[in-house]
């Protein structure tokens, strides 16, 4: 059984598979050996109800809204033990590294800020994209919808931004074989490309979406964004009762700014989807208060949508906790804890949408502690039960 | 396979039990005799003037120390006793196997009787446990460890005076296990009634040689009710044979628990070969130490004495050794010849040295030599 | 233009009074109490056990009341010795899996059953729920004085397979054979289990305790899946020993060992032990955890049937139970109340029952421990 999934894989990677472990790039043992880069299976973290779960507070404003994120769920008695595994910026190993992405895998969950990666030096990656490559988690999504007491030009927006997480333009991989001169690769594999599209109709379908718009600029770069344009296409026909349609990303930008309701579900590439989703996050009034998730399959990391420090604001109390609030949201229904998710989302939706206390970068005048102590106000009027 | 081995074995047992009925008829059974035998009998064979043959097996690291200070010890005590010094390392046989030299297992069947310094096995390669051989070469049913409180040396346990009796040769430690589904391993615990009413009548015959009252079975029958069941049944008859001494049953884990609140409340403890290691090595604890503890393992035709702790690599040869374990054993092998006088006398001077505090050697927190605290004892033994 | 300027001032200051990054910020008034809600009660499953189990949920109701506990009990009587009266097994495994939590008395077992089973019905309930591990957290209780003093240990034990998976046979008559069955899935999960509980905690060694150099195969693969797993917890240190030394050791040097993990026998046997140092069956705690239900039960499983009626049984392990079993439903003010109310009265030394060198009786206690509890004024 094993020797024809190898052949099969053979056929269509080329000689790679052949080749000794120990002679291939750390990228190609990513993308092109989804046969050696097994997980052995490990036990799930449930114990008596309780989940465990890696906390990562990163940077900057992360460590406060992790501790906002503790105290709502204190009081809302969900049934979570976070791990906090904290990762020191300047340091040029990659041990706290390592040791937050083992807790990841034995946990399977985790919820995360923003990690500083102080080192310029261009042999230490991102620890960000380093997580993310090493956990394959290969689809980002960010569902975007409007809160109603927020201040916005565009009103009841609902669009949900599935990007692909590993490869495109962050596949981190550039030299400089000229002085003066530097090349930057930008890698599409078609594994990849299908992966996602999969993902996104399958998601859509199991939420009742309609219309999915697949963003691309395969008319300038015909071969990379042209096989991540086909493949989604080649997916679609498997799903005809879902709607597919294209466009290139500079004239998804115009339309999402003057006619962002003509989107439903969009699916694209790396820096195409780091771009639209802060666009469309500006359109809803602010970058706080969005959450993503990362899915890979088999871990999964839940963070706020738009991934900055926020160093400048860190410990003046006026960061919006709502990014992270809702991340944990998520965080909460994807281990099942359906209950404590509503509770928690309804206190965080009354607090924004009819009490209107907001941050400032919301408008407001409202300190984040403000805004935490009436979320916890609210779950302890609500009638579902505690734990 | 092992397993159908077993089952053959417990056939040529019941031959042995065709004879038994005979017997009966004849009024005697053999498992009688046989104790009472080996009990007493080897002892009673001893003619007062004559001195009886024991094999020593020095053994490994402070091993030909120790056993050196016993011999001194017992020279100095004038016990009527020719030591017979043997090598037990396997050698190569002729089939290509290792095994116990032919002159080391003679000599034992001759004398029946030995004093047994510690034994290496080596980790991972090399020869099997030889002490798991040795069991298995002289048949040595039960072990016998009596864990008695020393008065020179404070534990937080003052008053415990306990022996503890453990079936030697089958229970949990038959050896038998096998992976039958990769990740799925099976290991089989073997009960006998054969080995079980050995076991059981050898403890009550212990308790009334040594003056005990009561003998306490230990085990678990109310998890593995067939196998501790079977047992328990031995020794539940074994009891009504002797009804002088008192009998009663507990769980382990209510043995445990009592034990370390207060030990007084058990006197003879008797047990299949899994709960028999844990629970007499817990005793040794209670009352300092493997370095203390003497042992003794009795089979059907010979008893084979012990010290049961390490060899100790590290001060072999450093005169740093306390010979005390060795010491008690050899004492526990005289009283098993019925040399009772001497055996008195040496345990007497050895307590009392340890009592005094003078010459305490590294481990019981003193500074001496090995050879001074074995003069000590000496001067002591000539002296009574 | 005055309402910028106000607004300004008051950003002005909060910069100025600015906390450093990275500190947990007071939220601003006094935290609501999760209990204030009113409306709200818990369900637990309640099995009274036989012995002198009845009488120790006795005083756990009667403390609940005295604090006011907003707690209900789900009443089963389920037992092995009576087995006509009890409630059938799927019933009470049904409330377990519903309430999620239960509070247990011991249940006998006797030596043989009425139907020639070889499984007994702990261990019928154990496998219709799946709980799989048992936690006892064996510590040194001021006011009770012992030999040793300073023992803080936590024995996890797997308690579903080894030596307990009651098939036996007798193959020919005279020889009986017990199989004692290990797997590596429930060696890994056990050992995940123990090891995440000390991350949880922040404890710092996890002992292996096992046989392996007897039994090669069965204890061998225990050992090699503690260390795989080990493997994935690079900051806790992970140790192996034979169980023989093991208990040595326990008798004489028991404050070394932090956390335990072991297979079913040896558990039963280092966790007695560990209840024996720290004063008796009647002071020491335990729970069983399956994936979602928790069972909370005193840690050495005797029913002291010698003392029914008796009102001479020491209720504190059973309290410290509740204690446990609040701080597990989010009602840990309740939970830390009832158990500083214990340490209170134990520290006292004036009650004590009969395990702990008193005179005093079981209900003496529990008014005792009623009296010291810390009610705060509604």
């Amino acid at each position: 059984m094993a020797s024809r999934i190898v052949k099969k894989s053979a056929l269509r990677l080329g000689q790679n598979l052949f080749r000794a472990q120990s002679t291939m790039s750390a990228f190609e043992l990513q993308h092109k050996t989804p046969v050696i880069k097994k997980i052995t299976s490990i036990p799930i973290a449930l114990y008596g109800g309780r989940n465990a779960v890696t906390m990562l507070p990163g940077g900057g404003i992360g460590p406060e809204l992790m501790s906002y994120v503790k105290e709502v769920f204190k009081y809302a008695g969900a049934p979570v033990d976070f791990e906090i595994v904290d990762i020191d910026a300047k340091a040029e190993d990659n041990i706290d590294l390592e040791y937050a992405i083992t807790s990841i895998k034995r946990n399977g969950v985790a919820i995360k800020g923003n990690i500083e990666t102080k080192s310029k030096s261009s042999e230490v990656l991102s620890r960000n994209v380093a997580i993310r490559n090493e956990l394959d988690l290969y689809v980002n999504i960010l569902h975007v919808k409007s809160y109603p007491g927020v201040p916005a030009r565009q009103k009841d927006i609902d669009i949900v931004i599935i990007r692909q997480n590993t490869e495109g333009e962050y596949a981190m991989l550039e030299h400089e074989s000229i002085d003066g001169v530097v090349e930057s690769m930008k890698v599409v594999t078609e594994s990849n490309s299908e992966r996602v599209a999969r993902f996104a109709f399958e998601w859509a379908k199991a939420n009742g979406r309609k219309k999915i718009t697949t963003i691309h600029k395969a008319n300038i770069m015909k071969l990379s964004d042209g096989l991540f344009l086909d493949t989604s296409q080649k997916i679609a026909k498997e799903y005809p009762e879902i709607e597919h349609n294209e466009m290139i990303i500079d004239n998804c930008c115009m339309q999402l700014v003057s006619k962002p309701h003509q989107f439903d579900v969009m699916i694209m590439t790396n820096l195409y989807g780091s771009i639209v989703s802060n666009v469309v996050c500006g359109l809803i009034g602010g970058a706080g208060l969005l959450s993503g998730k990362n899915y890979g399959d088999h871990y999964a990391i839940f963070e706020p949508a738009t991934r900055n420090t926020g160093k400048a604001i860190a410990g003046k109390n006026v960061a919006n906790p709502i990014a992270m609030l809702s991340a944990s949201v998520d965080m909460l229904e994807h281990l099942g804890h359906n209950q404590h998710a509503k509770m928690i989302q309804r206190a965080i939706y009354k607090t924004v949408c009819e009490d209107k206390i907001h941050t400032p970068d919301l408008g407001g005048t409202a300190t984040s502690t403000d805004v935490v102590q009436k979320i916890i106000d609210h779950i302890l009027q609500s009638d579902i039960r505690p734990w | 396979m092992r397993l159908f081995g077993h089952l053959r074995n417990a056939k040529s047992h019941s031959d042995t039990f065709w004879n038994k009925l005979s017997n009966f008829f004849s009024n005697v059974t053999e498992t009688d005799t046989n104790l009472k035998h080996s009990a007493q009998s080897l002892g009673n064979r001893l003619f007062s003037s004559e001195s009886r043959k024991c094999t020593l097996i020095p053994g490994h690291g402070i091993g030909p120390e120790i056993s050196a200070a016993v011999q001194k010890i017992f020279a100095a005590a004038n016990v009527p006793i020719e030591w017979e010094s043997v090598d037990v390392t396997p050698v190569k046989g002729p089939d290509g196997k290792f095994g116990i030299p032919q002159a080391a297992i003679d000599s034992v069947n001759r004398n029946k009787i030995g004093l047994k310094g510690p034994l290496m096995t080596p980790v991972g390669k090399g020869y099997r446990s030889l002490n798991l051989a040795l069991r298995k070469e002289f048949n040595l049913y039960a072990n016998v460890r009596p864990c008695r409180s020393l008065e020179g040396f404070k534990t937080l346990y003052d008053e415990v005076d306990v022996v503890t009796i453990r079936e030697n040769t089958e229970g949990e430690y038959s050896g038998i296990e096998h992976e039958i589904v990769d990740g799925v391993v099976q290991s089989i615990k073997l009960i006998t009634e054969e080995a079980s009413r050995r076991v059981a009548e050898f403890a009550f015959q212990y308790a009334i040689d040594n003056k005990r009252k009561k003998v306490t079975a230990v085990h678990k029958a109310n998890i593995m009710r067939m196998s501790d069941g079977l047992f328990l049944r031995c020794c539940r008859e074994m009891a009504k044979k002797y009804p002088d001494v008192k009998f009663e049953e507990r769980y382990l884990d209510t043995v445990c628990l009592n034990m370390v609140q207060d030990p007084t409340q058990y006197d003879v403890l008797v047990m299949p070969n899994l709960y028999g290691d844990i629970l007499s090595d817990m005793c040794a604890g209670l009352i300092g130490g493997l370095g203390l503890t003497p042992s003794g393992n009795i089979g059907l035709n010979g008893a084979l004495f012990e010290s049961v702790h390490g060899t100790a690599p590290d001060i072999a040869g450093q005169d740093k050794a306390n010979p005390t374990a060795l010491l008690l054993s050899a004492v526990m092998m005289l009283r098993y010849m019925g040399l009772n006088e001497h055996a008195a006398k040496i345990e007497k001077a050895c307590f009392d040295t340890i009592r005094e505090a003078k010459h305490l050697t590294g481990d019981l927190g003193g500074k001496s030599k090995c050879s001074e605290f074995t003069n000590a004892i000496c001067e002591k033994v000539t002296a009574a | 233009m005055a309402v910028r300027a106000r607004n300004v001032s008051k950003l002005l200051s909060k910069v100025i009074n600015g906390v450093p990054k990275g500190q947990i910020r007071q939220l601003s008034a006094e935290p609501a109490e999760i209990e204030s809600r009113p409306d709200f009660r818990t369900t637990c499953t309640m099995i009274p056990g036989d012995g002198v189990g009845p009488e120790l949920m006795y005083s756990v109701q009667e403390v609940f009341k005295a604090a006011g506990v907003p707690v209900d009990f789900e009443a089963y009587f389920f037992s092995e010795v009576n087995p006509t009266l009890s409630a059938p097994l799927e019933k009470v495994a049904e409330s377990i899996s519903r309430n999620r939590v239960c509070l247990k008395g011991i249940l006998a077992t006797p030596d043989y059953s009425h139907t020639g089973e070889l499984q007994t019905l702990n261990m019928k309930l154990r496998n219709a729920l799946d709980l799989y591990a048992n936690v006892v957290h064996v510590k040194s209780l001021e006011g009770v004085k012992l030999r040793h003093s300073g023992i803080d240990c936590v024995i996890i034990r797997e308690q579903t397979e080894g030596e307990y998976s009651a098939l036996e046979h007798e193959g020919v008559k005279g020889v009986v054979e017990c199989l004692k069955i290990v797997t590596a899935k429930k060696s890994q999960r056990i050992a995940k289990f123990a090891f995440d509980y000390a991350t949880k905690n922040g404890r710092k060694r996890v002992t292996a305790v096992h046989k392996a150099n007897i039994m090669k195969l069965g204890d061998g693969l225990f050992l090699r899946s503690c260390e795989e797993i080990a493997k994935l917890y690079p900051k806790i240190e992970f140790e192996k020993m034979i169980v023989d030394n093991c208990t040595m050791q326990m008798v004489s040097n028991p404050q070394q060992f932090d956390v335990m993990v072991t297979p079913n026998l040896y558990g039963n046997i280092v966790d007695n032990l560990a209840s024996g140092l720290v004063g008796g069956a009647g002071v020491v705690a335990g729970a069983s955890y399956s994936a979602n239900c928790v069972v909370f039960e005193p840690g050495a499983r005797h029913t002291y049937s010698e003392a029914v009626g008796k009102n001479v049984a020491n209720p504190t392990a059973m309290l410290l139970c509740a204690a446990k079993m609040l701080r597990h439903v989010n009602l840990p003010r309740y939970g830390d109340m009832i158990r500083s109310a214990i340490e209170k009265v134990l520290k006292d030394g004036k009650v004590k029952t009969k395990d702990v060198g008193g005179q005093s009786t079981t209900q003496q206690f529990t008014y005792a421990v009623i009296n010291n509890l810390d009610i705060p004024k509604a």
